[in-house]
């Protein structure tokens, strides 16, 4: 247990769309380890999005808890959550994930900004963390400029702006070749080999291969 | 990168609508500016007139309201109802030295022009007149002209030329020295002959009366209006009340501008509110990385509080080209003959500036408020699912 970077207690999570209620999780416990790479599969519908954004704090449980690093979070207001976000957990979506408006600096730097990283010291993280994803000499480009798989590989760098505690990431290859797939699954064995917790949620059995943990998701439970 | 920068690459990626929206609030301001630069001048103006015009008191027709007393500061036509038996009642009373004036127009060249007939000698010691060039009347039977330094210079005027006055000509005898009041750009003729050409025979417009102790002003006013039927006021009585016409038309004009600036707050509603629907992805991106709702609000407030200022900032300046090119072109009538007067510097002052571009400032951040709210409330959630 001491080593679980984080647990969930009998997860629940149900969307209320008018007079229909939609059973999204059903029940989740489970751990994620310190340092592990974790894969979250299942069947298209079955919960696997909701799990991670319940994870990463992104939204509010209906029952149950999320406990992050021991801190109970599922019933933390708004303001703590975003911070908490902002401190310790990086995202990474399937689509659009770029301000699109910014170079792939300027959305490393906006990270590092909300992470409270000082200006002077924006530039300097921004550089490294695009070396880190090969992207250094693509600084300077627009999302619009870039690939698909350039422009996920920027947003990995930005999840990383806060050096977060833990990675989640919601299909990170679901829309790119398998060229572009494989550059991503590589940075994700480099992160995973350098200590950082990451979980992905994913189609691919590539990546659920060479996860160490899988967690199949179905029917909002786990099996 | 910092919160302000953000926003500012926020605001220039959509160079039309920022553009577009910005002429809103640049137009809404620029046409405050223009109302408020004007009334501005216009009281500064009231205020140097009244004190040019040197009058401790002015007799005009019974009955007379502001309006005719505008005109006296102006120099527009007003009724010659005075006769010149009333004029001589008053300055018989002592203590006091009364001159008439018949207040007529005349064009030169196309372009109005103020003639004011006057008890020749008795203006010049009430005035206090110098001559720069030629002479003064030399008496009051002449059929000559003494012209303003002003008009001088406007209709090419000098000692030898001539001008048509009810198509009559004119010799030009003399011209004043600069006064810095509506004297400046009037034509004077000798009483008599001015009430010929206008058939004004015996009649005036108005007296302008100094009195000898102001302590006893209200006495003055008492035996003046004992002499004749005639109404009176003080120059601050007067002062005071073009003043407060002054300033209700300056304010009828502010409401109108104020229209235009609301017209342009809801031009920013309506681009900010676009804008969250627009972003409502990266809203979500935003918050996914740590960016709080008070984050997101700022960010948005700050988007049309920029709107604001750049949008104040152009509208001052806008406003006081306008009213410094438009100015000349403004025909001629009480109220904007003022504005005519006064040089470019009465109209820029900087509590005028910084005010505006403040209150555009506060305008658009009002405007901001509701789409700015609208953006922060979003779950993060719903605004990541959003394609
Ligand atoms: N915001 C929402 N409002 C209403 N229903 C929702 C919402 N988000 C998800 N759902 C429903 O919850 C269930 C689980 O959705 P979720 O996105 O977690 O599935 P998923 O496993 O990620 O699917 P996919 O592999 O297609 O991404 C689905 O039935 C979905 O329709
Ligand atoms: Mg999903």
């Amino acid at each position: 247990m001491s080593d679980a970077i984080i647990r969930t207690e009998n997860l629940e999570k149900s969307y209320q769309t008018g007079a229909v209620t939609t059973q999204a999780l059903r029940g989740v416990t489970l751990e994620i380890k310190k340092g592990s790479f974790t894969c979250i599969v299942g069947p298209s519908g079955h919960g696997k999005s909701t799990l991670m954004h319940l994870l990463g704090g992104l939204d509010h449980p209906t029952k149950g808890s999320v406990f992050l690093e021991g801190v109970e979070i599922g019933s933390l207001d708004n303001s703590r959550l975003a911070q908490l976000r902002g401190e310790k957990i990086g995202f990474v979506f399937q689509f659009f994930n770029l301000l699109q408006g910014l170079t792939a600096k300027e959305n490393v730097e906006v990270a590092a900004m909300l992470a409270g990283v000082p200006e002077k010291e924006q530039a300097e993280r921004a550089m490294k963390l695009l070396a880190q994803v090969g992207l250094a000499e693509k600084a300077d480009s627009k999302p619009s400029q870039l690939s698909g798989g350039q422009q996920q590989r920027v947003a990995i760098a930005r999840a990383l702006a806060n050096d977060p505690a833990i990675l989640l990431m919601d299909e990170p290859t679901g829309n790119l070749d398998s060229a572009a797939e494989a550059e991503v699954l590589e940075i994700l064995r480099n992160l995973h080999a350098q200590g950082k917790t990451v979980v992905v949620v994913t189609h691919n059995n590539e990546i659920a291969c060479k996860a160490e943990y899988v967690i199949c998701v179905r029917d909002g439970q786990i099996q | 990168m910092t919160l302000s920068k953000l926003v500012i690459r926020n605001i220039t990626r959509r160079r039309g609508r920022f553009v577009f929206t910005l002429m809103g609030i640049t137009i809404g301001i620029a046409s405050f500016v223009t109302f408020l630069s004007m009334g501005g001048s216009l009281k500064s103006e009231i205020n140097r007139e009244s004190a040019a015009l040197g009058a401790n008191l002015i007799v005009t027709p019974i009955g007379s309201c502001a309006y005719e007393q505008v005109s006296i500061l102006t120099g527009e036509i007003l009724p010659s109802n005075i006769t010149m038996d009333e004029v001589a009642k008053i300055r018989a009373i002592r203590g006091l030295s009364a001159v008439p004036v018949l207040t007529e127009k005349s064009a030169v060249a196309n372009k109005p022009v103020s003639v004011n007939g006057v008890d020749v000698a008795a203006m010049k010691a009430f005035k206090g007149w110098e001559i720069a060039k030629g002479a003064y009347f030399s008496g009051p039977d002449e059929s000559a002209a003494v012209v303003g330094s002003a008009a001088a210079e406007l209709f090419k005027l000098d000692t030898g030329s001539t001008i048509t006055v009810r198509g009559e000509s004119i010799p030009v005898k003399g011209v004043l020295k600069e006064t810095g009041g509506r004297d400046d750009v009037t034509v004077f003729l000798p009483l008599p002959l001015a009430q010929r050409l206008y058939k004004a025979s015996n009649k005036v417009s108005y007296l302008a009366v100094k009195v000898d102790n102001l302590a006893l002003t209200d006495r003055y006013v008492e035996q003046i209006r004992e002499a004749t039927n005639l109404g009176v006021v003080s120059d601050k009585q007067m002062l005071k009340s073009v003043l407060s016409i002054v300033g209700t038309v300056n304010i009828t004009l502010q409401m109108i501008a104020s229209v235009s600036v609301l017209a342009a707050a809801f031009g920013i509603v309506n681009t900010m509110l676009t804008a969250t629907y627009e972003r409502k992805r990266e809203i979500g991106i935003l918050q996914a990385l740590g960016a709080t709702q008070r984050t997101i609000f700022t960010i948005f407030l700050l988007e049309s509080g920029f709107y604001g200022i750049i949008g104040g900032a152009t509208g001052v300046v806008l406003g006081l080209l306008v009213s410094i090119t438009a100015a000349p072109y403004i025909s001629q009538n009480a109220f904007t003959s003022f504005v005519k007067g006064s040089g470019v510097g009465a109209m820029i002052d900087l509590k005028t500036v910084v005010g505006s571009i403040l209150f555009s400032a506060v305008v658009a951040i009002l405007a901001g408020v509701y789409p700015a709210w609208r953006a922060a409330r979003l779950s993060p959630v719903e605004a990541i699912s959003y394609e």
